[in-house]
C-alpha cells in the first residue's frame, strides 16, 4: 500500500483551489484525507506554503493550531472519541479504558499495524446519544464494548 | 403534544429528502425568498427588527439591528459579506447539525434573504470540520441552488447577485466566536480579534460582514413570508419565536426539540422528552453547554427564555440542556469542562491562557475546600474582567453556579 | 495631518492626535502604564493585558493599547483596582515564566516585577507552573536562540518580522498554554529567516536572544553605546554600537531616525566582527626585496612622499593617480581629492562608482542635471507603483526593501524587470524576464506601448521637457520600431506582459523607479538609463512627490564620495573641473594659486588602469579599494598594477591588491572614525568613533595631510573631521547649510543651501538641475553586444551580489555569522543547459571566458533563462572578474560586469 502522498498528487489537489487564503483550511483537509497516513506531511506543508504564498512557519503555525490536523503519521482509521462533559457523564472514560485493555490502544497512540489511531476529541455534536465517537467519517454513538468490537472488527 | 407547537427550523424535519430542491420547493421552500426579492432591503430589515428575533448562537443579539449596522457601514467597492456560523462546538449542542442534515435549503434561503438585506456580494457557510454529513448536504444544496438560479448572477431574475461557498473549521471551539471565525476563514490561526470594530463594520477581509448562526438564518424565510406579527406571536415578551433545545443526559428521549421560547424545563423534560430514564433521578441541568450555567430542580418551572433565566442568574446560551441526575459525577464533569477550556484556549491573552490551566489544575485536587472554591471564583472573576475574548470569561458561570448548587458534590 | 484633540488622563488634560494610540499617548505624557505586548512600531495586539485602564462611560476594564483616542475621553490610568489587576496579571505571567537571567539582553519584565513587589516568592499569589509546560528550544540559527520557557507569547517577534521587515517568517505553533514561536518547520536555520535580528531587538524578554557574545556579554557592564552609520551598504542605517573593552559586542538599530527607524539587516547587525579582527593592518609596511617589513610612520610617510615627488618630477604630474574610496567618509574623500588636485597636480581621482552607477549618474546628469536618487527612502513604501529594474533590492538594499514590502502589504503595485529571479519577484505583480543586455529594446518597447495607448503625460512633456512635444516626436519615431512583436522577439518577454507592465507604470497615480547594477554595468549602461529616463519623462512620473528615479547605492558612502568631489570631472558639489569661476572660488578656500589647479578632466578608474598598463601612469595611491577583485578583466588589472613604479595602498586589511603594493598604510575602519557619509537618498549622516583603531592604524585623512605636507604641500590644518566638513560646506553649495550640530540626531538630505534650508526630500519638484531647468529626452537605439555566444563560449554569464556578503568580501567574510549563511561561490545554470552539459546540482565545474577561467560549483536552477548563467562575485577563490571584459561603456566608462560569454565544463 502507498505510504506517502507524493508531490505530484499534492500539487494536483492544490491546483483545484485558487490561492486565496479562504481555501487554506479546505485544502489542508483534502490533503490530509488523501494522505494514506492521515496527516499533513512535510511535503504537504512545503507545497501548500508555496501555493498560498505563505512562509514555512506560517503554514506550520496554522496546521498545528487546529486539532483536526496532525503533523504526525496516524493510522488508516482515526478514532476520535469524545471526552466532553456529556459523553464524559455517560461513560466516555470507560470507553477509553476499554480501548486500552482490549486493543492496547491509548489516546494519542497508533496500533502497531498502523491501522488505528485513538484520539480524544471535544464534543462531536452527538451528545444526545453519548458516549460518541467517529471513526474516520463514520459516527458511532451509544458506545459500549460490543459496539466497539463490532466496528473495529469490520475495519480490520 | 410536541407536534402541536409551531415549527420553523424543523418544519420539514423528516418530511422531505434533504438533497432534493423539488421536495423543498414543494413544501413551502423559497416562498420567503421570492417575496423578499420583491421588497426593499430596508423594509425587510425593519420587519426582522420588529419580529424580535435574536441571535441563536448564544449571545442573543437582535438580528435586525445587526443587519442594519452591517448595511449601514461604509464598504470599499460596496463589498459586503454574509457568513453563517455553523461551527457548532459548544458541548451539548447539536441543533445546527440537525438543520443542515435535514433541511439544508432552508439555511441557504435564509442566507440569501439576509444577504439581500445588506446587499452582500458573497457569503460563506463556515462548518465545523467534523460535520461530514452537514458539509456534504450544504455543498450539494449550494450546487443545486446555482443550477436552479437561486445563487449566482441575477437571482430569480431579480437583478440581485450573490455567491455562496462553504468554508471548513478544523477542530477549534474558539473559531465559533464570530471574530475568530473570520480569522479562521481567512486561513489563519484562530485568534480572536480586538473588539471593536465588530464584524458589522470590519469583518471578513476588513469589510462589513453579517455573521449569524444557522438556526438564526433558518428563521428569516418564515418572518419574511408570514410577517413579523405572525412570528412575534410565538414566544415570550422578551424572547420571540421558537428555539431548538438540545436535550442530553439520562433522559428517555434525548434529541433536538423545537419549542416556543418560554417553555419550562419541566415541560421539556417530563412532558416532551419522556422524563428520566429508568433508574435515574432528575437533579438539575447544565444550560447552555460548557460555558453555561448549572441549575438545580428549583428551576423546573422557570420559563426557558432569555429574560426569565437571566433574572435568576442562568443562561439559555446555544440551547444545550444537559440533564444531571443523581448518579452524575459532578466533579468529573467540572474536570471535563475546565479541561475543555484549557484545551480550547488559543493562548493569545495572559488571563485565559494561564487561568484555564490554573483552574484545571485546581479542580483536579482531591479534596476541594471552601478556600479552593473561593480561590477558583476569584480567578474566574479576574479572568472575566481581563480576558481578551469571551472564552476566557466562560469558566466563570459554570464555576460559580456549580459551587452555588452542588458544592457538596465536588 | 490628523486633528489635535484633548483627552483627560487621571484628570490631567492631554493633547493628542485624534485616533492615536491611547497607551502611547499616556506614556508620552508621563503616565507609565505597564504593557509588554505593545510596541509603537507594531499594530496593537492586546495579549499581555497589563495596560488596563478605565474609560468613562465604557463598561469594564479596557486595554489602553487597543484604543484609538477620541475627543473628550476621560481615562483613569491609575487606581487601586487597576493596579491590583495589573499585579495579578503579572503574577500570572510569572507563573508561566522561567526567570533565569544572564544579563546578555535587556529584559522588560524584571523592572515590572520590582515595581509590583513580586520579587520574593512569598509575595507571589501563584506557584510556578512553567516547569510543567513543554519547553521548546531552537538553537539552529547562527544569530539567535529561542527558548519558550522565557517567552511571554506577546507576538512582538512575529509582528516585527512581518510588519516591520515584511518577511513573515515567524508564527506561533500549537495553541493555549503550550504554544511557542516557530520558524520554518521548527528549525530557524532552515526557515526563510535571513538573520536580520529584528525579532531579537523587539523581544521584551530573554526568549529570543542574540547568540554572538552570549556567553560573555553582560549588558549592565557595557562600557559605552555609540550611535553611528552602518559601514556596509548605501542605505545608511543608523546603528547603536555596544562596546566592551574596546570591542564591539552588539549592534542595534536606532529608533525614530531615518533611514531605518530601528531596522537593520544581517550585515549591519552581525557584520561587525571585522573591526576587531586579528587580521587588521596595524603597522605601516614597506616592501623590501619582495617582503613587507614593518616600519615606523615617519619612515613610511617619508618614503611615500619622496617617491611620489620623485616620480612627479621625473615623469610629470600626469604620471600620478589615485583611487578614492566609497568606504571612507566624506571628509576623507574630500581630503583625498584635494590631495590629488594639489599634491599630484592633476584630476586623476576616481573610485569604484565607476564600476557601479557611473552610467546611471552620467545619464541622469545629462537628462536631469543631478545624478542622485530623487526620492526619500520612505517613498518606497508610499508610492503607488514601484518599478525595479536590474536591482536585487531585497539582497542588496535590505532596509530599502522593507519599505517596499510594507508598501506591497498596503496595496502597492510592483513591477520587476530582471533577467534573473530575485526574491522581490515573490512580491511582484509582473515580472519581465528579458534576455541579458536587451534592456534598451525592452524599454523602447514599453515606451511604444505607452505612446500607442495614449498613456503619456502631455502636460508634463510640454512644460518640463526640453523641446516639449518636438523632443517627444523624435522619441516616438524611434520607439515606433519597437513594436510589441519586435520587442518580444528581441527580449523574449511576451507582449501581454509588456502591456501589463507598461499600463501599471504609466497609469499609476504615482510611480517610482529603482534601477541597479543590472542596468548600469553594461557597455550600453548609459543608454539603458537613458531609455528608462525617457519612459519616466513621457509619463510624467518624475518631478512630483512619490515619483522619480532612484539608483540605490551599493556602498556606505558611494554617494558621498562623488558628492564631495572624488571624481575626475567634478569638483565638490558636482561643479565641473572645467568651471573656472568655481576653481577660482575653491582655490581661495584651499589657499592655493588658482593656476595650480588643473583645468582638464582627469582619468577614470578603468582609464587609469589602462594608462598604467600602457606605462603612462607610474605611481598610484589607492585608499580603501581593491581593484584586483573589483575591476573588470582581472588579468589585465594585475598586469597594469605590476607595471607601476610605485604603489601605495592604504587599507584596513591585506587584500588582493596590497600584495602588489610597495607601501601598505594601515587605516582606521568606519567604526573607528568621526565624520559623515551620504546615503542613497542623499542624507548626510554622522559617523562616530565607537572603538579605537588597532595598533598604529591612523585616520585616512590624517595620512593624506601628512604625505602632502612631506611633499611640500599644505592641504590644510584640521583638528577634526568637523573642521573638514565646515570647509567642504563652503566649497560645495549643496552642503552649504549642513553642520555637525544640525545632523546630531537626524540626517539632512542635500541640497541644503543655508542653515535655514530644511534639506530636500524629493528632487526636481519645481525644476530640473539642467541649464534650462528642463529635463532632456535622449532617444537611444538597441545595440547588439560586441561579444555574443558562439560555439566556443555558448553561454552568457551575469554576475551580482548576495545579502550575506559585501563587495570583495574583505569585511563581511571576517564575520562567522555571515559566513554561516553564505560562504561559497557557485554558478547558477538553467536546468535545460545542465542537462545538455550533463551537469547536476553540486558538480564542480570550470568556467572559461576568452579572458580566463575559474573553478566553482554548479547550482542548477530556473532562476536564470536558458543560455544564461549567474555568479556571485564576492568570492576571491572564484574571481568572477577573471572572466569579464575590460571593454567599457564609451560614455560612462563603466565595465560590463553583467555580460561575458563563457563555457562551463565539469572538472
Ligand atoms: C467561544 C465561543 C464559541 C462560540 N461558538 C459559536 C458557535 O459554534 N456557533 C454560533 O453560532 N455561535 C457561536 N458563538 C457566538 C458567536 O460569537 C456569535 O455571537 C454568533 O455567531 C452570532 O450569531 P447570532 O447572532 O445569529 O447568534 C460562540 C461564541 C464564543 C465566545
Ligand atoms: S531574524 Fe529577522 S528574518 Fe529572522 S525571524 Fe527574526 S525578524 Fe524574521
Ligand atoms: S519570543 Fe519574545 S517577542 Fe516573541 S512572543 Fe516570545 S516573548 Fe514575545
Ligand atoms: S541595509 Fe545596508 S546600511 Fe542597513 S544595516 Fe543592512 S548593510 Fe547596513
Ligand atoms: S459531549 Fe460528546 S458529542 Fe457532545
Ligand atoms: S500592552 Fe496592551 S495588552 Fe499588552
Amino acid at each position: 500500500m502507498q505510504k506517502e502522498l507524493n508531490k505530484e498528487q499534492i500539487i494536483s489537489i492544490l491546483q483545484k483551489y485558487s490561492p486565496t487564503k479562504d481555501n487554506i483550511l479546505k485544502c489542508l483537509h483534502e490533503l490530509q484525507d488523501a494522505h494514506p497516513q492521515n496527516y499533513i506531511s512535510k511535503v504537504i506543508l512545503e507545497e501548500t506554503a508555496k501555493h498560498f504564498k505563505l512562509t514555512k512557519g506560517q503554514i506550520f503555525g496554522i496546521v498545528s493550531y487546529y486539532s483536526m490536523f496532525s503533523l504526525k503519521p496516524r493510522g488508516r482509521y482515526l478514532v476520535r472519541l469524545c471526552k466532553s462533559p456529556v459523553c464524559n457523564m455517560l461513560g466516555a472514560k470507560s470507553v477509553t479504558e476499554y480501548f486500552d485493555s482490549k486493543f492496547n490502544l491509548k489516546p494519542g497512540e497508533t496500533t502497531t499495524d498502523g491501522m488505528f489511531t485513538l484520539e480524544l476529541a471535544e464534543c462531536l455534536g452527538r451528545c444526545g446519544k453519548g458516549p460518541s465517537m467517529m471513526i474516520n467519517r463514520e459516527v458511532v454513538t451509544e458506545l459500549d464494548s460490543k459496539k466497539i468490537d463490532e466496528i473495529i472488527n469490520t475495519k480490520k | 403534544m410536541y407536534n402541536s407547537f409551531p415549527k420553523i427550523s424543523l418544519q420539514r424535519f423528516g418530511k422531505i429528502n434533504p438533497q432534493s430542491i423539488e421536495d423543498y420547493s414543494a413544501n413551502g421552500g423559497f416562498v420567503g425568498l421570492k417575496k423578499a426579492l420583491s421588497l426593499s432591503p430596508e423594509s425587510i430589515i425593519d420587519s426582522i427588527e420588529k419580529s424580535g428575533l435574536k441571535g441563536r448562537g448564544g449571545a442573543g443579539f437582535p438580528v435586525g439591528l445587526k443587519q442594519k449596522y452591517t448595511s449601514g457601514s461604509s464598504a470599499e467597492n460596496n463589498i459586503r459579506f454574509v457568513v453563517c456560523n455553523a461551527d457548532e462546538g459548544e458541548p451539548g449542542t447539536f441543533k445546527d447539525r440537525m438543520i443542515m442534515e435535514t433541511d439544508p435549503f432552508l439555511l441557504i434561503e435564509g442566507m440569501i434573504i439576509s444577504a439581500y438585506t445588506i446587499q452582500a456580494t458573497k457569503g460563506f457557510v463556515y462548518i465545523r470540520g467534523e460535520y461530514y454529513a452537514s458539509i456534504e448536504n450544504i455543498k450539494n444544496a449550494i450546487k443545486i441552488c446555482y443550477e436552479k438560479g437561486f445563487l449566482g448572477q441575477n437571482i430569480c431574475g431579480s437583478g440581485y447577485s450573490f455567491e455562496l461557498d462553504i468554508a471548513l473549521g478544523a477542530g477549534s471551539y474558539l473559531c465559533g466566536e464570530e471574530l475568530t471565525l473570520l480569522e479562521s476563514l481567512e486561513g489563519k490561526r484562530g485568534y480572536p480579534r480586538i473588539k471593536p470594530p465588530f464584524p458589522a463594520e470590519k469583518g471578513l477581509w476588513g469589510l462589513p460582514t453579517l455573521v449569524n448562526n444557522v438556526e438564526t438564518f433558518s428563521h428569516i424565510p418564515f418572518i419574511v413570508e408570514k410577517g413579523h406579527e405572525e412570528y412575534s406571536k410565538i414566544g415570550t415578551e422578551g424572547s420571540k419565536g421558537t428555539k431548538l433545545f438540545c436535550v442530553s443526559g439520562n433522559v428517555t428521549n434525548t434529541g433536538v426539540y423545537e419549542l416556543p421560547m418560554g417553555i419550562t424545563l419541566k415541560e421539556l423534560i417530563f412532558d416532551i422528552a419522556g422524563g428520566m430514564k429508568e433508574g435515574f433521578e432528575f437533579k438539575g441541568a447544565l444550560l447552555g453547554g460548557a460555558a453555561g450555567t448549572f441549575i438545580d430542580s428549583s428551576f423546573l418551572d422557570v420559563p426557558l427564555a432569555y429574560e426569565t433565566l437571566k433574572e435568576k442568574g442562568a443562561t439559555l446560551g446555544s440551547g444545550a440542556v444537559i440533564i444531571i441526575d443523581d448518579k452524575t459525577n459532578l466533579k468529573e464533569m467540572m474536570i471535563s469542562i475546565l479541561s475543555f477550556f484549557k484545551h480550547e484556549s488559543c493562548g493569545k491573552c495572559v488571563p485565559c491562557r494561564i487561568g484555564t490551566t490554573l483552574l484545571y489544575e485546581r479542580i483536579k485536587k482531591p479534596q476541594l475546600n471552601e478556600n479552593d472554591f473561593l480561590w477558583m471564583q476569584t480567578q474566574a472573576s479576574y479572568m472575566v474582567k481581563n480576558s481578551l475574548c469571551p472564552l476566557g470569561q466562560s469558566p466563570d458561570l459554570p464555576i460559580k453556579t456549580v459551587v452555588k448548587f452542588f458544592k457538596n458534590d465536588l | 495631518m490628523s486633528k489635535i484633540i484633548e483627552i483627560q488622563i487621571d484628570s490631567k488634560v492631554v493633547k493628542a492626535a485624534e485616533g492615536s494610540n491611547l497607551l502611547q499617548v499616556a506614556r508620552d505624557n508621563g503616565f507609565d502604564i505597564p504593557g509588554l505586548c505593545y510596541h509603537k512600531k507594531l499594530t496593537p495586539t492586546g495579549a499581555c493585558r497589563l495596560c488596563v485602564v478605565k474609560i468613562d462611560n465604557t463598561p469594564g476594564l479596557i486595554m489602553s493599547c487597543t484604543v484609538p483616542v477620541k475627543e473628550g475621553m476621560k481615562i483613569t490610568a491609575f487606581d487601586e483596582e487597576l493596579e491590583q489587576n495589573r499585579r495579578h496579571t503579572l503574577s500570572y505571567l510569572l507563573a508561566e515564566h522561567n526567570e533565569e537571567f544572564d544579563d546578555s539582553y535587556e529584559d522588560e519584565i524584571r523592572p515590572l516585577i520590582k515595581r509590583y513587589n513580586l520579587e520574593k516568592p512569598e509575595n507571589r499569589p501563584l506557584k510556578p507552573i512553567w516547569q510543567g509546560i513543554p519547553r521548546v528550544v531552537d538553537n539552529t540559527s547562527p544569530v539567535l536562540t529561542y527558548d519558550s520557557s522565557k517567552c511571554i507569547r506577546c507576538f512582538r517577534c512575529i509582528k516585527a518580522c512581518d510588519e516591520i521587515q515584511g518577511k513573515g517568517v515567524l508564527s506561533f505553533a500549537d495553541r493555549g498554554i503550550s504554544k511557542y514561536i516557530v520558524a520554518g518547520f521548527g528549525e530557524w536555520f532552515n526557515s526563510e529567516c535571513d538573520g536580520c535580528g529584528e525579532c531579537i531587538q523587539l523581544c521584551p524578554t530573554g526568549a529570543i536572544v542574540e547568540k554572538p557574545f552570549r556567553e560573555s556579554l553582560k549588558i549592565s557592564e557595557i562600557d559605552s553605546k555609540v550611535i553611528t552609520t552602518c559601514p556596509y551598504c548605501g542605505v545608511g542605517c543608523q546603528t547603536e554600537i555596544f562596546v566592551k573593552n574596546d570591542t564591539i559586542v552588539r549592534v542595534d538599530g536606532v529608533d525614530d531616525v531615518s533611514p531605518n527607524d530601528g531596522r537593520l539587516c544581517v550585515k549591519g547587525r552581525f557584520g561587525y566582527q571585522y573591526a576587531n579582527s586579528k587580521k587588521r593592518l596595524t603597522h605601516p609596511m614597506i616592501k623590501r626585496n619582495g617582503v613587507f617589513e614593518k616600519v615606523s610612520w615617519d619612515e613610511a610617510l617619508d618614503f611615500v612622499s619622496s617617491k611620489f615627488s620623485e616620480i612627479k618630477q621625473k615623469y610629470g604630474s600626469k604620471s600620478l593617480a589615485g583611487y578614492s574610496s566609497a568606504k571612507c567618509s566624506n571628509e576623507e574623500n574630500y581630503i583625498f581629492q584635494k590631495f590629488i588636485r594639489i599634491a599630484f597636480g592633476n584630476n586623476n581621482v576616481d573610485y569604484c562608482t565607476r564600476l557601479c552607477h557611473a552610467s546611471t549618474v552620467t545619464a541622469m546628469l545629462k537628462s536631469f542635471g543631478d545624478g542622485a536618487g530623487s526620492n526619500s527612502i520612505e517613498d518606497f513604501e508610499t508610492t503607488d507603483c514601484l518599478l525595479v529594474t536590474g536591482n536585487n533590492i531585497i539582497d542588496t538594499h535590505p532596509i530599502t526593501a522593507t519599505y517596499v514590502k510594507r508598501g506591497k502589504a498596503a496595496g502597492q503595485k510592483i513591477i520587476v524587470i530582471d533577467p534573473k529571479w530575485t526574491p522581490l519577484v515573490k512580491y511582484a505583480d509582473v515580472w519581465l524576464q528579458p534576455k541579458l543586455a536587451t534592456d534598451v529594446a525592452l524599454l523602447n518597447g514599453l515606451i511604444n506601448i505607452i505612446i500607442e495607448n495614449g498613456w503619456i503625460d502631455k502636460n508634463f512633456i510640454e512644460n518640463r521637457v526640453e523641446g516639449g512635444m518636438q523632443a517627444f516626436e523624435s522619441l516616438k519615431e524611434l520607439a515606433s520600431k519597437y513594436t510589441p512583436e519586435k520587442t518580444e522577439e528581441i527580449t523574449g518577454v511576451s507582449k501581454e506582459k509588456l502591456y501589463e507592465a507598461a499600463k501599471i507604470y504609466a497609469t499609476a497615480k504615482t510611480a517610482m523607479i529603482a534601477t541597479g547594477m543590472g542596468m548600469s554595468q553594461q557597455t550600453v549602461g548609459t543608454n539603458n538609463v537613458f531609455s528608462l529616463i525617457n519612459m519616466c519623462l513621457i509619463t510624467g512620473q518624475i518631478g512630483k512627490e512619490l515619483c522619480g528615479l532612484n539608483p540605490p547605492r551599493g556602498q556606505n558612502n558611494v554617494q558621498g564620495a562623488t558628492d564631495v568631489g572624488a571624481s575626475p570631472v567634478n569638483y565638490p558639489g558636482y561643479i565641473p573641473v572645467t568651471n573656472e569661476d568655481n576653481r577660482k572660488k575653491v582655490a581661495e578656500i584651499w589657499k592655493v594659486p588658482f593656476e595650480s589647479l588643473d583645468p582638464k578632466p582627469g582619468l577614470t578608474t578603468i582609464e587609469i588602469m589602462n594608462a598604467a598598463y600602457d606605462g603612462e601612469i607610474k605611481a598610484m595611491y589607492i585608499m580603501g579599494e581593491n581593484p584586483v577583485v573589483t575591476d573588470p578583466d582581472r588579468h589585465h588589472t594585475v598586469e597594469a598594477i605590476k607595471k607601476l613604479d610605485f604603489l601605495v595602498v592604504q587599507d584596513i586589511f591585506e587584500t588582493e591588491t596590497t600584495e602588489f603594493a610597495d607601501v601598505i598604510l594601515p587605516a582606521a575602519s568606519l567604526y573607528e572614525k568621526d565624520g559623515t557619509v551620504v546615503n542613497s537618498d542623499r542624507r548626510v549622516l554622522r559617523l562616530r568613533k565607537a572603538i579605537s583603531a588597532p595598533g598604529e592604524a591612523r585616520q585616512d585623512w590624517q595620512i593624506c595631510v601628512d604625505i602632502a605636507e612631506r611633499m611640500g604641500f599644505k592641504i590644510g590644518s584640521y583638528n577634526s573631521p568637523e573642521d573638514i566638513f565646515a570647509e567642504l560646506a563652503k566649497a560645495a553649495p549643496i552642503f552649504g547649510g549642513i553642520t555637525f550640530a544640525r545632523i546630531e540626531k537626524h540626517g539632512i538630505q542635500w541640497p541644503c543651501y543655508d542653515e535655514n534650508h530644511p534639506g530636500t526630500s524629493t528632487l526636481f519638484l519645481e525644476k530640473f538641475n539642467t541649464e534650462s531647468g528642463k529635463a532632456k529626452i535622449f532617444p537611444v537605439d538597441y545595440k547588439e553586444q560586441s561579444e555574443t555566444p558562439n560555439t566556443n563560449y555558448p553561454l552568457v554569464m551575469n554576475s551580482g551580489r548576495l545579502l550575506y556578503q559585501y563587495h570583495s568580501a574583505t569585511m563581511s567574510r571576517k564575520s562567522k555569522v555571515l559566513n554561516a549563511y553564505a560562504n561559497e561561490a557557485y554558478i547558477i545554470i538553467n536546468p535545460e543547459d545542465a542537462v545538455k552539459l550533463g551537469l547536476k546540482d553540486g558538480d564542480k565545474v570550470k568556467v572559461t571566458s576568452p579572458r580566463g577561467s575559474l573553478e566553482t560549483t554548479a547550482k542548477v536552477s530556473d532562476e536564470v533563462l536558458k543560455g544564461e548563467t549567474f555568479m556571485p562575485w564576492h568570492f576571491n577563490e572564484a574571481p568572477v572578474n577573471a572572466l569579464t571584459r575590460n571593454e567599457i561603456d564609451p560614455m560612462s566608462k563603466i565595465g560590463p560586469f553583467k555580460y561575458s560569454v563563457v563555457r562551463v565544463e565539469r572538472v
